[in-house]
């Protein structure tokens, strides 16, 4: 799991790192690198340890073992100051009695720059986040979205080595978020600043990563680019935190997922051998419930299964089917407006399931066979 | 909430409960407040503006105004500066003690200022704990101006702390960390990040000691020996002359301290709205 990247052409690595609160393990041996000009995309559940990870590449918190490297340079034993990162906060921690010039200003002024320079690299970062109206404001005095970018005008002015997003979307509307959302991504386009976004929102992490590394309890279950980690999830974790995901145990015979009633043909993974018991998970928009005629992808025969459930959901219908055996669970599968305008689906009826699409995963029962995996 | 509060109708036609609640309110003040407050105001000015313009420019009047408001500022500045100090310590660390470190700073608010005067002698008195080593030497603390600065400084020990802690808990320690990544020091971050919004508590803070500390009465009167033109501040004066018969040279320097107390009033009522403004 360790990516492939040579520590010297990153602009942050992370490596080893590990950190515990009393008792608790919050990271626990996490190594990743974000390249020049990329956005890496950290996304976790509450209390996974996100922020830990940026405090300590920030300076604010100490790792107990593990480097942290900007841009080639170890910085593990240098104080916050001397690190020059941007750090745009949850709450952008604007300071109040300053004016939005001021803000900005601030990082040049401590760095002794002439007032000359200061304004002039002020004016141009006020008109590249387009707060020309607002210069001589105070903080209280703007909006969420406005005073986000205060906060990383502000980050930009000293060239920082890396910009450090912690979560700058949480406190506002899920409107709001959408449309800044969409006015990061095109400035961080623009900037080329290497980028760590930290995020617990999956949608957020698909649509500004250039990649996204996925941390659970403090350990790094997969990073990858978007495309990858969606449709290529390395653990169950990942499959289920990145959207929904139906899973179906089973074991793996002869290149052959083997479940009761469903036979299903996979290719051969080294990692898992015959007799194994797996999951094998799969999207709801991976399902088909008819027949195809001609489609040419590998599409492949489950079984039959039973309609349960018809729901629409604004652009597409959700629908749950009860395999044909009754004792499992029933699946999820989600269809685009143009199939449930030709094929309308009702409760009751019998349809032929088939996958697209599908992952098969190791099934790790016990805590220790999973601590003891390979990554 | 309140504005919706008043708005609420029990009764139709004259509300009775309304100017019968007001009157009372009045009445209760006007013998406990407002009529002693008046009476150094009609009293004062009685007998003509210029005896109490001779009461007031007396040279140990003079001297005692003087002296209350020299005392009064140090005692201060010391305390403002403590305070500030004290309550940075115990907001950004957190050590065994800090606790009972909060409760002893608060403490001299709930002493007696007469015990406070008292304790204060028992150390640095000719025969005190500490004041007898000093004695031999020739350094006399108690009986001075310097007494007067001590017996202040304890007295009004919480009250720049007291409102100063509460902004520093409130404070959003994520600025403090903004700055640091900025590549701010300790010290430029406290400068440019933490004084500017400690503003406002900094000076009521402040007005409120030097108020408390120009009319300390009870620790001084024990502390500073009570010599006119030496050691008397004005509250001694006005008890001084009041038991010598003299009402009127008691009433000058009353009005000018009752004066100068609405001033400090106002100040904390209308610089506070000011400054935490923005
Ligand atoms: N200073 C601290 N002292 C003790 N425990 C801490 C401290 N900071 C964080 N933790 C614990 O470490 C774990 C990870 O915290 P962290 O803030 O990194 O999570 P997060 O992924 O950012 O979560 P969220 O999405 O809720 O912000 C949590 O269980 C938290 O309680
Ligand atoms: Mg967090």
């Amino acid at each position: 799991m360790k990516d492939n990247i040579q520590t010297n052409q990153a602009a942050v690595s992370v490596e080893g790192v590990s950190k515990k609160f009393g008792a608790a393990v919050v990271l626990d041996d996490i190594n990743f690198s974000v390249l020049e000009g990329e956005t890496l995309v950290l996304l976790g559940a509450s209390g996974s340890g996100k922020t830990t990870i940026l405090r300590i590449i920030a300076g604010l918190e100490t790792p107990d073992s593990g480097r942290v490297i900007l841009h080639g340079k170890d910085v593990t034993e240098l104080p916050a100051r001397a690190r020059g990162v941007g750090v745009i906060f949850q709450n952008y921690a604007l300071f109040p009695k300053m004016t939005v010039e001021g803000n900005i200003g601030y990082g040049l002024r401590l760095r002794g720059r002439p007032k000359s320079d200061i304004a002039e690299i002020v004016n141009t970062l006020i008109e590249l986040t387009h707060l020309e109206e607002h210069r001589r404001k105070h903080p209280s005095q703007l909006s969420g979205g406005q005073q986000q970018r205060v906060a990383i005008a502000r980050a930009l002015a000293y060239n920082p080595e890396v910009l450090l997003f912690d979560e700058p979307f949480g406190a506002l509307d899920a409107q709001i978020r959408t449309r800044l959302r969409r006015e990061i991504r095109a400035l961080l386009r623009e900037i080329k600043v290497p980028s760590i976004f930290i995020t617990h929102d999956q949608e957020e992490a698909l649509e500004l990563g250039d990649r996204i590394a996925v941390l659970n309890q403090g350990r790094l279950e997969q990073i990858g680019t978007p495309y990858n980690v969606y449709n290529k999830p390395a653990t169950e974790f990942v499959a289920t935190f990145l959207g929904a995901a139906n899973l179906l145990l089973g074991i793996v015979n002869e290149n052959r997922f083997e479940a009761e009633d469903i036979f299903l043909k996979i290719e051969p993974d080294p990692k898992i051998r015959d007799g194994q018991s797996v999951k094998l998970v799969f999207r709801p928009e991976d399902v088909f419930l008819r027949r195809p005629e001609n489609l040419t992808q590998n599409y492949q025969p489950l079984v039959d299964g039973i309609v349960e459930e018809v729901n629409f959901v604004g652009a597409f219908e959700r629908v749950v089917v009860r395999l044909n055996i009754s004792t499992r669970p029933p699946i999820l599968v989600t269809r685009p407006k143009s199939e449930t305008t030709v094929f309308p689906l009702e409760p009751g009826v019998k349809v032929p399931v088939g996958l697209v699409r599908f992952r098969i995963l190791p099934n790790y029962t016990l805590a220790s066979e999973r601590a003891a995996r390979v990554i | 909430m309140s504005a919706n509060l008043s708005n609420i109708r029990h009764t139709h036609g004259l509300d009775v409960v309304k100017p019968l609640s007001i009157t009372t309110l009045i009445l209760v003040m006007m013998p406990l407040v407002l009529l002693p407050l008046a009476s150094i105001f009609i009293f004062g000015t009685s007998s003509g503006l210029r005896s109490f313009w001779n009461a007031l420019t007396a040279p140990e009047a003079v001297f005692a105004l003087q002296l209350s408001i020299v005392t009064s500022f140090w005692a201060t500045v010391f305390n403002v500066v403590f305070g500030l100090f004290a309550a940075y310590v115990l907001t950004k660390y957190n050590f065994w003690g800090r606790n009972a470190l909060i409760v002893t700073i608060s403490l001299p608010t709930a002493i007696p200022t007469a015990v406070a005067g008292f304790a204060l002698l028992l150390l640095w008195g000719p025969y005190g704990i500490l004041g007898r080593f000093l004695d031999p030497h020739g350094i006399h603390l108690m009986f001075t101006a310097a007494a007067i600065i001590l017996a202040n400084i304890f007295v009004t020990f919480p009250l720049a702390f007291g409102v100063i802690k509460p902004v520093f808990d409130t404070m959003n320690q994520s600025l403090e960390e903004a700055s640091a990544t900025m590549g701010a020091t300790r010290w430029q971050t406290f400068w440019h990040v933490t004084l500017p919004s400690l503003r406002g508590a900094i000076l009521s803070g402040a007005l409120l000691t030097f108020a408390r500390a120009v009319g300390e009465f009870g620790s001084t009167i024990l502390v500073s020996g009570n010599l006119a033109g030496r050691t008397q501040t004005a509250p001694l004066y006005i008890f001084a002359k009041f038991n010598e018969g003299q009402v009127e040279a008691a009433n000058a320097i009353a009005i000018v301290l009752a004066l100068f107390s609405f001033l400090i009033f106002s100040v904390l009522f209308l610089a506070r709205d000011w400054l935490e403004a923005e």
